[in-house]
């Protein structure tokens, strides 16, 4: 059994149900409508993040789909999941935004957990300059925050 | 496009690149809906990154100041409040009863007291207040030391200040066993009863340091007591029997016989009072009727050390076994093999297990599964003080040593204090720490002088 996605640039995609449901937002609409042939629109994602989306959907077709809240706070990025999120920023972007528009928490927390990772262990230059974030802290308030955030350093 | 870079040369390139790279890079935190944002953060579990991108910029800032956050980060860390029995006292205030919570704050402290616990805290050295006195006992909370002398004297302390408060005389032989309750914010008033070497039991309001009761009945020294509550307390003697008593009234309500031999150790949970003798056996009593509903028989030698945690009793024995034991049944559950001397320091907390040995090894047993999960080679001699909660633990042995263990990993945090000739006494909680031990009155000279060392590790940033 399959079913019908159409992307925001309507590209048409057929990919099996099981697939398909790993997106809570499909599942529903599936279930509201029944059994029927007709495309789902999905027009906050495009063809290029669907076909992504999709990919990693096929790949994770079998994993339970209940985790505990404990192994979603696992910070560890399984490798498969590393090689498919090493891909632009703003596909990356966009990955994070469909995935919480369809509503894939596990592809969510991937793509949330690559973003925390890009940050982890930088200075606040590093973390700027990955980003592409311009300081806008006046002198004095820099030096005021910085004093209230030394705490956590070197110990 | 293509034709303009490629009539670019390199340095042309460079230009170009330095122009555009940036261009494609996405301050995620700023462009993402505020909730996704935030649930990146919950994935950052070290403080150091989450405190430098609080200095990103004024957006990244104030998304750091988000409560979600830093609570996802005391989970992880498990800065939660702990058992206040097994601790011993003190207690950080639970977050729900504070107003003006925050987790932030209260990550930040929490986060500095671990840090000051892993590079030592403050420390009120108390030198003179002890006289000749060998320490036998110690009980802290919030407010009081109390410390049981074998010179007859109870010396009690502040607790902030490491300063004297009072000297309980009374007793007339040295003082073996002690133990206090109350001093909640409920129940101000705090019952201290004590018992030693002149048989007799005292019954102490701590807070005034006014005598309540002398309880008279043991035939011997008074070598281990419990108190189930303000009002009822058992005591172990060198006579065999045990004693349960009404401290509020100041009245004897049972007689517990049965004991061949010495009642070194006791524990209570509930109704129910177990006890280790050095007859060999662990017996199970119900307080209130005084009738031994299990004797506990399968230790060759003496036993030195029990715990209890209302359902499985442990004891530990010079046949160097410790030994679990359902106090339902009587039945014995497991034998634990692996020290190969007297087993003389238990503690029990969930299915966690430690005992240390004369052998100067300390044991981190499951009881789940009745196995030894780490075995760590402590000290030269005989551990003669253990203590551990669910991150840390510490142990002191007769080589004079204290230290400081990780309990998961059953590594060497550090050597908590200089060496002393003996240590008498430790208990610590989540922000302190009291050590009761002799050192040497000078580095020729091998004459002791009982020292009460206070940690404090709730300092603030160091």
């Amino acid at each position: 059994m399959s079913v019908f996605l159409l992307s925001s640039d309507n590209g048409e995609f057929r990919v099996d149900k099981d697939i398909a449901e790993r997106s809570v937002l499909i599942k529903n609409m599936l279930e509201d409508v029944g059994d029927s042939d007709s495309p789902i629109p999905l027009p906050n994602v495009s063809s290029k993040v669907l076909g992504k989306v999709i990919e990693w959907c096929t790949h994770h077709r079998d994993d339970p789909t209940t985790q505990d809240d404990h192994e979603r706070r696992n910070t560890d990025i399984e490798e498969w999941d590393q090689k498919y999120m090493d891909v632009d920023q703003e596909t990356l972007f966009d990955i994070i935004l469909a995935a919480n528009y369809l509503d894939i928490k596990p592809l969510l927390d991937v793509g949330c957990k690559t973003v925390a990772n890009m940050i982890k262990g930088k200075s606040a230059e590093e973390i700027r300059r990955t980003f592409n974030i311009t300081n806008d802290f006046t002198p004095e308030e820099e030096a005021q925050i910085k004093k209230e955030n030394e705490w956590a350093e070197d110990r | 496009l293509y034709e303009i870079i490629n009539s670019c040369d390199n340095s042309q390139l460079t230009y170009l690149n330095n122009l555009i790279a940036p261009r494609l890079k996405i301050d995620f935190l700023k462009e993402l809906p505020i909730e996704i944002s935030l649930h990146v953060l919950t994935f950052i579990d070290d403080p150091k990154t989450l405190a430098r991108a609080a200095t990103v910029s004024t957006l990244w800032n104030s998304l750091l100041k988000d409560e979600a956050t830093w609570k996802s980060l005391c989970m992880k860390h498990q800065y939660r409040r702990r058992n206040s029995s097994i601790c011993g006292g003190e207690l950080l205030d639970p977050p729900s009863q504070r107003r003006n919570f925050s987790y932030r704050e209260y990550f930040k402290r929490k986060y500095n007291i671990a840090a000051a616990w892993a590079h030592g805290g403050k420390v009120k050295v108390v030198e003179d207040g002890f006289g000749d006195g060998l320490v036998t006992s110690l009980q802290y909370d919030e407010k009081y030391i109390v410390v049981g002398c074998d010179n007859h004297r109870i010396e009690v302390f502040d607790t902030n200040t490491a300063e004297k408060v009072r000297t309980l005389e009374g007793h007339e032989g040295g003082v073996w066993a002690l133990q206090f309750k109350g001093g909640e914010k409920h129940d101000p008033e705090r019952i201290l009863v004590t018992g030693g070497c002149d048989r007799d039991v005292r019954v102490w309001n701590l807070n005034t340091g006014e005598l309540r009761h002398t309880l008279r009945g043991h035939n011997s020294t008074v070598r281990c007591l419990r108190m189930k509550d303000k009002r009822i307390a058992v005591t172990g003697s060198r006579d065999t029997t045990m004693r349960v008593w009404d401290i509020q009234r100041g009245a004897l309500l049972h007689v517990l016989l049965g004991h061949q031999a010495s009642v070194r150790c006791m524990e209570i949970s509930g109704n129910i009072v177990v006890s280790g003798s050095y007859d060999s056996t662990a017996r199970v009593w119900d307080l209130r009727t005084g009738r031994c509903l299990h004797v506990l028989a399968g230790h060759y030698t003496q036993i030195y050390a029990i715990a209890f945690d209302g359902h499985k009793v442990v004891t530990g024995s010079l046949d160097s076994n410790i030994r679990v034991w359902s106090a339902e049944t009587g039945q014995c559950l497991a034998t634990l093999h692996g020290h190969t001397s007297l087993v003389g320091q238990l503690q029990l907390s969930g299915s966690t297990l430690v005992s240390g040995g004369s052998d100067g090894c300390l044991r981190v047993w499951d009881l789940q599964h009745y196995e030894c999960i780490q075995q760590i080679s402590a000290h030269d001699n005989s551990v003669t003080c253990l203590q551990f909660d669910d991150r840390r633990m510490v142990s002191a042995g007769n080589d004079g040593r204290i230290k400081l263990w990780d309990i998961k990993q059953g590594r060497l945090i550090r050597n908590f204090t200089q060496p002393a000739k003996t240590v008498w006494k430790i208990q610590f909680s989540d922000t302190k720490a009291v050590v009761l031990m002799q050192r040497r009155r000078s580095s020729n000279s091998d004459e002791g002088k009982t020292v009460m060392e206070v940690h404090d590790f709730d300092i603030g940033e160091i």
